[in-house]
């Protein structure tokens, strides 16, 4: 603690105080300033707290060491031990009229000047203070003083000296300590063994001693270079650190011949380790130099001698501010809370956490433990933040029957949440595949139907080489453009791209109307324009600068494109073709691509990526010839397939190729919600058998089980066996005969593995089957009710018990449902049932069986089974 | 503002784990007080303490759950060099009423004679089984034949690892084109340094697991791994704890272009790496989805890393251990709220640097 390397120190019993010292004592009081602002003068130590300087003390020049008296003192009690080897009893506090009056100033001097190392409160007799010093020929080098003896007579003038130096209280100079250690040798540091207050452990020059004040003459040692910063576990009273350099040593003092184990050594040496005092087995090192505070968490008692298991000792760094540090302290009361001082006096207040250990529960919430304590962070269901991660889209989508609106599919986008532009287009590409298969299969009920489901690609591929082109007639200009005469399946392709509606019509006209009204003024007119009706276009894009929302801007485009000029080397089309790449709106932009491309290259158009690949499509059907048109779709289908975008499920369909795409898509999103509905939609079912498919389909189902999304994932499997009647399940359960061993449903159904005739066994509403209590093979009498004692496949009249009205609404709710009442149930384990509204209804109330001495709980033997559907409890 | 929820564990020492049961519903801790602790989720959403009891006679480090098709069954694992199972029963008297549960031990795994430092159930599919890895670097595969029978454990496999074992994941993919897989991480600091994350992977024609990939860039102490849930992709997901948060991803070659029988090829990119808690990290989990990272590290934080539409992962994040908010100069980042979890109080940062908690 020379000048330049400030020490800190916590006071032992107000929490609130340390001392930082250099050259001079300073006190400081900690506040937090949580709920205040900084209050002027006080220095900042961390986010929530703040010093303030409370007093200075610079009466004992030369410092080498400080320790805070033990006992409580109001008055800040201090030891100092000074490079003459003097330890002087200081004080910081203000009032003088303490009992600790006679104390303050009271000076401890050795025989011969040297430096004093070390000081050391015994801890359990408070007036026992232990000094190591430096060594002095043969003297003795550990000092044991008592604060409280007089002083001897014999240095009455150095007294007198202090008075005359207008001292107030009487100076006092104590030269006989209480006993005497160490002969020549020198003392490094020093602790007080808490095992007992006589025992004291000193770092001596080249040894460990443990000198029993009891009998001063022997001493128990073990020689070591780990001499230095010798501090004794708070809550292992045998465990014991000490350095040397960069290394630490730890000793069990039961096994004192050997370190228990070094740590690993560090490059620079070792300037302080300490036992953190609020947690077990946690010691802090600072090296010199350094920004980082090395802890090493000792996670197991020291095991007594004989068991060789090697301690667990996690290594840990905590990095409290960015200069280097020159000293730290633990709080003595606040868990693993510490403050650090750097070389220029900054401090700096904080924590140590425990290591964290965490955990995601599937309904997106993180849990986290640290230290003792355990924290949630839950999910905020109205939270409108930016963007939702796909784990909880795919639960409130799924929580909206997302995927399962088939009759107008393309209102699935909506049920997604109306936000994702690549959701909206394979939707609309979906409902209008859907829409014209069965167009198709009214039609010709032949194979045409299967091939809107396989993109347009595979269209466009099938019309190889059967289309010319010809000129028409720009409407309201006096000029021509080369357009492919639309074939069947270009058609067809212009209708999957929703340019043109379902007939023979290839009017775009609806088309235009229907953007126009969602405000979309710059497609509709492009869409115009590729349709060569620049008129159109421009009306619209006029129509779009004179609505509410629309923009100014779009009479000036207007303008630009009335003023279309044909010639080659116009004004009109220089500038247009350099000032259209500065147009934000991609469509505005391809507008004037189009017009100012030269005949039959239209790449301008054709990669506009910001334009919607419908678009796109549909413009290259009608301008490309078959070889072009088939480059191009290739050339794209590749793109959207490496990119995983969804518009392009337009053109592959739902084909292997489309499960390639969709693959990038599960890849990038993890979206296999979507990719499970969307191959549901409508795959061949070579397509439906796809590994991946598969695959996706299984883990989505795994989601909604992990969600207890069982109705849902109910549903799923549903519509999921509506497209592949293999995925069924079989029948899980089948009820014998107790008497023929024949399974009673056979005679209700040709095909028992469906499991139709089970359920269909014993419901109220086939009145045709009279028989239905007894087996249908041998017609002996099925078992009774545990409950009602009337043989089962009897329709249930009432539930027994009149306060069971409520719930009897309540399962009376949907009618199907109601149904469930008259099923057979039965525990797995003792073997007693009976109808399963019955049973529900007991088991609400009761633990055990109904049946009289049997002491099943059948219904607690099934966690799962208690656990409410999470659609349930969430609307 | 809105604050992470504060839970009264009551446990009397530090927790070194807590495990989520298949639904969310249930959870568990376990802690160097040698118990674990079962919790279950009210319909209000509170935690309750549903069993407490003392499993082990050491810290216990790890605690997990099976797949509920196997019934209520926890695996834990301990420093006494131990590993047990743990099943729910139903009590004779009127536990349940009380709202206590009642767990007994099926069995013992007493094969380490180390400190047996994870124990994983592996993917519902591949039947029970369970793997744990020690401090005498061997991992340990062992299955329960019977299901119904879940004091019968048989010792399948011991993987040396040659290096002592911290951690261990199993690839949870159910792809019928993906063989089973587990990734161990060591938390050796010897000098010598040597990979400290392998890849194992059973081979089906010599009912063995022999080593598949070597993360040869990963040379400081592994304190945690994770494969992340696969959910269809096409790749494996893996993050690793170690001086840093790294996440690399994992795709298979296409079995036709390796010769058949050997071992899956990878190609193996590091796809993220942070350092942002600026020291050891000590935690990693992934979200269902596999979509959000959380970890946790020295700086006494917790951080949710995402990727974005082009595979850039971010810190989308921050909490600190005590719940609080991070706030103040040191994350001066553009605060955004939360994307990811959803969680409100997170705030965007890619630059914290405080250490610690700041205190009052």
């Amino acid at each position: 603690m020379s000048g330049t390397k400030p020490d800190i120190l916590w006071a032992p019993h107000q929490v609130d105080r340390f001392v930082v010292c250099d050259s001079e004592l300073s006190l400081y009081h900690v506040e937090s300033t949580v709920n205040s602002e900084l209050k002027a003068g006080s220095l900042r130590l961390s986010e929530d707290s703040a010093a303030t300087l409370l007093s200075i003390n610079s009466d004992t020049p030369y410092m080498k060491c400080v320790a805070w008296y033990l006992n409580y003192d109001p008055e800040c009690l201090l030891a100092v031990g000074q490079a003459n080897g003097r330890v002087v009893l200081t004080s910081l506090g203000q009032d003088h009229n303490s009992k600790f009056k006679d104390l303050i100033g009271k000076e401890f001097v050795p025989k011969h000047a040297r430096q004093c190392n070390t000081l050391a409160w015994n801890p359990l007799d408070s007036n026992w203070l232990a000094a190591g010093l430096d060594k002095h020929r043969a003297d003795f080098s550990v000092l044991i003083w008592d604060i409280c003896s007089k002083y001897t007579p014999d240095i009455v003038p150095m007294e007198k000296v202090r008075l005359s130096a207008g001292e107030t209280e009487t100076s006092l100079l104590v030269t006989k300590p209480l006993y005497e250690l160490g002969q020549n040798d020198a003392c490094l540091s020093l602790c007080w063994l808490p095992r007992d207050q006589k025992l004291l452990l000193a770092g001596m020059h080249r040894n460990l001693a443990i000198f029993d004040l009891r009998n001063t003459s022997q001493k128990m040692f073990v020689n070591t270079k780990a001499v230095q910063g010798v501090t004794v576990d708070p809550y292992f009273h045998d465990r014991v650190a000490s350095f040397y350099e960069g290394q630490v040593a730890i000793w069990d003092l039961r096994k004192f011949e050997k370190p228990v184990l070094t740590l690993t050594e560090q490059p620079k040496p070792l300037t302080k380790v300490a036992w953190c005092p609020t947690r077990t087995g946690l010691l802090a090192t600072l090296t010199r130099d350094s920004n980082i505070i090395r802890l090493y968490d000792m996670q197991h008692t020291p095991t007594p001698i004989g068991d060789e298991t090697e301690p667990t000792i996690i290594e840990r760094s905590v990095q409290p501010c960015d200069n280097y540090i020159a000293s730290f302290a633990w709080h003595p009361t606040s868990q693993n809370r510490m403050i650090v001082v750097t070389p220029n006096r900054t401090m700096s207040d904080f924590t140590v956490f425990e290591r964290i250990s965490l955990a995601w529960s599937p309904i997106t919430s993180l849990m986290w433990a640290c230290g003792r304590h355990l924290y949630e962070c839950a999910e905020e269901e109205n939270d409108n933040s930016l963007e939702k991660d796909i784990a909880t889209k795919m639960r409130l989508r799924a929580l909206s029957r997302y995927g399962l609106d088939t009759e107008q599919v393309w209102r699935n986008y909506i049920l997604a949440g109306n936000e994702d532009p690549q959701l909206k287009s394979l939707w609309y590409t979906l409902h209008f595949m859907k829409q014209y298969t069965e167009d198709m299969d009214q039609k010709s009920p032949g194979n045409k139907g299967s091939l809107v489901y396989a993109g347009i690609k595979s269209i466009v591929k099938s019309s190889l080489g059967m289309v010319e082109s010809s000129r028409h007639n720009w409407s309201g200009l006096d000029k021509q453009a080369d357009i492919q005469n639309l074939n069947e399946e270009r058609i067809l392709a212009l209708q999957l791209c929703g340019w043109i509606k379902k007939g023979t019509d290839v009017d775009v006209g609806p088309f235009l109307n229907s953007l126009v009204q969602e405000g979309e003024w710059e497609r509709a007119a492009a869409v115009a324009l590729f349709n060569l009706d620049i008129r159109r276009a421009i009306q619209i894009l006029n129509e779009g600068a004179s609505s509410e929302k629309g923009d100014l801007n779009l009479n000036v485009v207007a303008m630009a494109l009335s003023g279309y000029t044909d010639e080659k080397n116009s004004l009109w089309r220089e500038m247009c073709s350099t000032l259209r790449l500065q147009l934000n709106n991609p469509y505005l932009c391809v507008m004037f691509a189009f017009l100012t491309s030269e005949t039959g290259s239209y790449d301008g158009v054709l990669y506009e990526n910001r334009v919607a690949v419908r678009d796109r499509v549909a413009f290259a059907c009608k301008f490309l010839s078959d070889a072009q048109l088939n480059r191009y779709i290739e050339k794209l289908t590749n793109e959207m397939k490496e990119a995983g975008n969804l518009e392009g499920i337009l053109l592959t369909g739902l084909t292997k190729d489309g499960v390639d795409l969709m693959e990038s898509y599960v890849d990038r999103t993890g979206d296999v919600q979507t990719a499970s509905y969307c191959m549901l939609q409508g795959s061949p079912l070579d397509v439906l058998k796809d590994e991946r498919v598969q695959y996706w389909i299984e883990n989505y189902r795994n989601l909604l089980d992990a969600w207890r999304f069982w109705h849902k994932r109910a549903e799923f499997d549903i519509h999921r066996s509506k497209l592949d009647p293999s995925s069924k399940p079989l029948a899980q359960v089948f009820v014998s005969c107790n008497f023929c061993g024949k399974s009673i449903s056979y005679s209700c159904s040709s095909v028992p593995h469906q499991g139709r005739g089970f359920s269909q066994y014993g419901v109220s509403g086939s009145p045709t089957k009279s028989k239905v209590t007894s087996c249908p093979g041998c017609r002996k009498p099925l078992p009774r009710c545990a409950l009602c004692l009337i043989n089962m496949g009897t329709p249930v009249s009432s539930c027994p018990g009149g306060s069971k009205s409520d719930e009897k609404v309540d399962l009376s709710k949907d009618k199907k449902l109601a149904q469930f009442n008259n099923w057979f149930t039965w525990c797995h384990n003792c073997r007693h049932g009976g109808h399963a509204g019955h049973m529900l209804s007991w088991f609400r109330d009761h633990a055990e069986c109904p049946v009289s001495a049997c002491t099943c709980k059948c219904m607690q033997l099934d966690t799962t089974g208690n656990l409410v559907p999470a659609e349930t409890v969430q609307p | 503002m809105f604050v992470a929820r504060s839970i009264a564990a009551d446990h009397k020492d530090l927790i070194h784990d807590v495990s989520f049961d298949f639904h969310g519903r249930r959870m568990a801790t376990c802690s160097s007080d040698q118990s674990v602790k079962v919790w279950d989720k009210s319909e209000s959403g509170d935690w309750h303490c549903t069993a407490s009891w003392k499993t082990h006679s050491g810290s216990v480090w790890r605690v997990t759950w099976a797949h509920p098709e196997f019934g209520q069954v926890l695996a834990s694992c301990s420093f006494d060099r131990t590993a047990a199972v743990w099943e729910e029963i139903v009590g004779e008297s009127n536990d349940k009423l009380r709202g206590q549960s009642h767990w007994v031990k099926r069995t013992t795994l007493v094969d380490s004679r180390t400190s047996v430092t994870d124990v994983k159930f592996a993917p519902k599919h591949m039947g029970l089984m369970l793997a744990t890895c020690s401090a005498d670097g061997i991992v340990r595969i062992y299955e329960a034949p019977d299901v119904m029978n879940l004091s019968q454990w048989s010792l399948q496999h011991e993987i040396s690892c040659k290096l002592s074992c911290s951690c261990i994941s199993w690839n949870p993919s159910s792809s019928r084109a993906h063989s089973p897989m587990i990734a161990v991480g060591s938390d050796d600091s010897s000098p010598n340094a040597m990979a400290k994350v392998q890849i194992f992977e059973y081979n089906e024609n010599t009912r063995k697991y022999a080593k598949a990939e070597t993360l040869m860039t990963v040379t400081d102490p592994v304190h945690d791994i994770a494969f992340a849930p696969n959910l269809g992709r096409s790749f494996h997901i893996l993050a690793v704890a170690t001086k840093d948060v790294r996440i690399f991803t994992l795709k298979p070659v296409r079995k036709e272009l390796t010769s058949s029988g050997g071992p899956t090829k990878f190609e193996i990119h590091i796809v993220a790496q942070f350092d942002n808690h600026n020291s050891q990290v000590w935690r990693v989990s992934w979200n269902i989805t596999g979509t959000v990272l959380a970890s946790s590290g020295d700086d006494g934080c917790v951080r949710l890393w995402k990727a974005n539409y082009m595979d850039n992962w971010k810190c989308t994040g921050i909490l600190k251990g005590n719940g609080s908010p991070v706030s103040g100069n040191s994350q001066q980042g553009n605060s955004t709220p939360s994307l990811g979890s959803n969680i409100p109080n997170l705030q965007n940062s890619l630059n914290g640097s405080s250490s610690g908690r700041k205190h009052s």
